[in-house]
């Protein structure tokens, strides 16, 4: 046969990290927060699987996937549409006796019978929280050359104060993990995991038997970190851009970082392109007497005011007299006339009413609820 | 069994839009910031619950296949109907390409026959509007018509340049009149055409086995009903319909969609119309930047002036380039202090630094030699090169040259 595809499958577990921006998940998982002007966390990790010929991904999801599962549907948009894999959601069951998983070794037992009858060599697992158009052959080549049990991915960066209660960093010798250390809080830059794995179908499974048995719950603290001396565990380090949601502040200077040309090039011009759910909204209109400056604009917003400082999402209108200065405006989001608003996130179907005035500060912007009417 | 089905015609060459269409079909042609000519027939079809569409290709088809491909971005990806590209092709017969609109047609009676369609709408793909066919079929149900013709009263001055029809109170058709120098009536074909199935196949065989005919349905098939005494009838549409086979109705046309006062609206959520996706994030408006009554789309970087422009997804507009009154089809790049004013240009075309293309009407001292200037797909135009208004460009311009 052919080898058209990556031997591997992939493993994606949204609701990690949903704590950490707990007003932004309340109807929806960490990986279906829009980000970006038209995509949502998801879209980034699912494309670059895709785009690395990944075409066998599932999705281990924990609670509140509606609007993951509206967003994911069959998975075309990815060409995740397949007869043999393609994109494969698993929910929990829901029966006494079945408790919601905790820790990633949790979860994966849940889908170990399943991993068993597949047929890739590997396992790629991540989570949703980070947005990054990254490249898993280049990550799997790496580890079949280290010849590692496990490859984990990192960045040099420092420990975003929103994830200082929860994050993994490591110290690496010579390519091997020799400590990985849990909620990590010190100063300065460090190796902070990415939380990208690699490794073999078999061996994964064999880890998660193993760990279930003795009650283990988190595959990083419980498995990776005390059998450093056992499992050779490699490092690879990630050089590419990433935005990194860890708090409400992080994902406005996440999406606020965009506005930044080059910023834009390092997500989105290099590697493939990034999918997501396609809207078919009109271009955006830029009505008479408008006025722009810096701002990155999705599709089908119409701008009658001024814009200045900010990303618009799809769908967004700004009405006559309306000043926007320093916001993300997530869909369909409508500032009516006169209404000023300043360091505002705003979410999905947010409309603030003539004449309002709301503002917040660069390090606390407001954030007002999807559907809420100002 | 499909109810009524739609065939649509998109096997022009466009030869009026020369530059636009030397390697594509008209109905191909970009238009309107993210979408082709054809998504709006396409969308009105599947909008009207039309979900069987035959698209009839001739003239270049292989960006029209590839753009069509399996229907999906127009929810036209059925088990059964569908969207199907109709190519002619050879038979234990003969073969034969099309030899006018209603050859295509006869040729494909037999993809027609395989949904036993009561009815079957004939499109075009060159005309801009938003229709529901859905309302002009019960029209032609009520009225128990063997056709209905969609028609709009144009301008009496106009009327000699189109299918003129007379129609008495009741709508029934009593006179047909291609291009008559003297009208008789405004009611203008839109070349949008409700046949009962029966009496179409019956009227395409005779005219098939009619060695003198050109086999067109304006010139053959709907004067020879009306010869026939059938059952014709007008449906009166009020709207927005533009034919755009021309230079200055392309442009128009797309200057239109910024015109709040024309009733062409592709905002509107209960009539969307579709397209295939370009996957570009988000278009970037830079602090340089001044915008003006334009529509914008993803993946455009804006670095300088665009007023009353439109510009389609992936196209680069550098720091001090001017865009006036032009539109800027996919993948093309100003780059800075170029100017762009009163022109079409296509596909990732690259107009170099300081060069100018088009002029605009009140800069010009003979207002007859004045036109929206065209530059071709993939045409380069040099450094401070200057290509003048009405100008066709099909090659590429060397820096400092000019041409008119």
């Amino acid at each position: 046969m052919v080898n058209t595809n990556t031997s591997a499958l992939g493993i994606i577990f949204p609701n990690s990290y949903d704590d950490l921006v707990p007003e932004m998940v309340t109807e929806r998982t960490m990986a279906s927060i829009p980000f970006g002007g038209r995509y949502r966390m998801v879209d980034f990790m699912l494309s670059s699987m895709a785009n690395c010929g990944i075409d066998n991904v599932t999705i281990v999801v924990k609670r509140n996937y509606h609007s993951l599962m509206d967003h994911l549907g069959s998975g075309r948009e990815w060409d995740l549409t397949r007869k043999r894999g393609g994109l494969n959601m698993v929910p929990p069951y829901a029966e006494a006796g079945v408790k919601m998983y905790a820790g990633r070794i949790e979860a994966l037992a849940s889908v170990v019978d399943y991993l068993e009858d597949q047929r890739e060599k590997y396992v790629v697992m991540c989570d949703a929280n980070i947005a990054v158009n990254f490249d898993f052959n280049a990550l799997i080549e790496a580890h079949v050359k280290s010849g590692a049990d496990v490859t984990m991915v990192y960045q040099r960066s420092e420990i975003p104060e929103g994830a200082k209660g929860d994050n993994y960093t490591i110290k690496v010798r010579d390519g091997r993990v020799t400590e990985l250390l849990s909620n990590d809080f010190r100063p300065g830059v460090q190796n902070l995991s990415m939380n990208i794995y690699v490794m073999e179908r078999e061996a994964l499974i064999q880890m998660v038997r193993d760990a279930s048995v003795r009650g283990l719950v988190y595959f990083e603290r419980d498995l990776l970190a005390r059998n450093l001396e056992l499992l050779h565990v490699q490092g690879f380090e990630h050089t590419g851009y990433v935005a990194r949601i860890s708090d409400r502040r992080t994902y406005f200077e996440e999406n606020m970082r965009l506005l930044d040309p080059a910023n834009l090039d390092a997500l989105f011009g290099q590697g493939g392109p990034i999918y997501t759910k396609v809207r078919d909204d009109a271009p955006t209109r830029y009505a008479m007497d408008c006025k722009v400056k810096n701002a990155m604009v999705a599709d089908g917003c119409i701008i009658e005011g001024e814009v200045e400082n900010s990303v618009l999402f799809r769908g967004v209108r700004i009405k006559k007299g309306a000043k926007v200065k320093n916001c993300v405006l997530m869909q369909d989001t409508v500032v009516e006339a006169d209404a000023e608003v300043e360091y505002v996130v705003t979410d999905k179907n947010v409309e603030i009413t003539a004449g309002k005035k709301l503002s917040g500060t660069d390090t606390f912007p407001v954030y007002v609820k999807k559907g809420h009417t100002v | 069994m499909k109810e009524c089905i739609a065939m649509l015609l998109a096997g022009g060459q466009g030869s009026r839009l020369y530059a636009l269409t030397q390697r594509l079909a008209k109905p191909a042609v970009p238009f309107g910031g993210k979408y082709r000519i054809i998504d709006f027939p396409l969308s009105n079809c599947v909008n009207s619950g039309i979900d069987t569409v035959g698209i009839l290709t001739q003239y270049q088809p292989l960006v029209l296949n590839e753009y069509i491909g399996n229907g999906q971005p127009w929810d036209l990806d059925r088990l059964y109907g569908g969207v199907h590209v109709l190519p002619p092709y050879q038979k234990a017969s003969g073969s034969d390409w099309y030899k006018g609109t209603a050859n295509a047609i006869y040729q494909n009676i037999n993809f027609i026959e395989r949904y036993q369609p009561g009815y079957v709408v004939i499109l075009s793909g060159d005309h801009i509007y938003k229709m529901d066919y859905s309302k002009m079929l019960d029209f032609h149900k009520a009225k128990g018509a063997d056709c209905t013709i969609a028609v709009m009263e144009v301008p009496w001055e106009e009327a000699s340049r189109f299918g003129i029809m007379t129609a008495n109170e009741e709508g029934i058709i009593t006179n047909f009149a291609e291009k008559p120098k003297q009208p008789e009536s405004n009611l203008a074909s839109m070349g949008i055409y409700i046949f009962t199935w029966e009496k179409l196949r019956k009227f395409l065989t005779e005219d098939e086995a009619d060695p003198s005919s050109d086999n067109d349905f304006g010139k053959n098939i709907i004067p020879n009903m009306l010869k026939g005494g059938e059952k014709m009838v007008a449906y009166p549409f009020e709207g927005y319909w533009k034919d755009v086979g021309t230079i200055d109705s392309l442009w128009e046309a797309n200057m239109d969609l910024l015109n709040p006062n024309v009733p062409l609206d592709v905002w509107d959520d209960a009539w969307k119309i579709y397209s295939r996706n370009s996957g570009m994030p988000g278009h970037h408006i830079s602090a340089a930047a001044e915008i003006d009554n334009s529509m914008i789309t993803e993946g455009c970087r804006v670095d300088g002036k665009i007023t009353q422009s439109v510009l389609f997804a992936g196209v680069t507009v550098g720091e001090g380039a001017v865009v006036e009154d032009s539109i800027l089809m996919p993948g093309a790049t100003v780059e800075p202090g170029a100017s762009v004013k009163y022109s079409i240009i296509a596909e990732n075309v690259r107009v170099s630094a300081g060069a100018v293309v088009g002029e605009r009407p009140e800069e010009m001292d003979d207002l007859d030699k004045w036109g929206v200037a065209v530059v071709g797909e993939g045409i380069t135009i040099g450094k401070n090169a200057k290509v003048g208004p009405k100008a066709m460009v099909v090659k590429d311009v060397k820096e400092g040259e000019e041409q008119w």
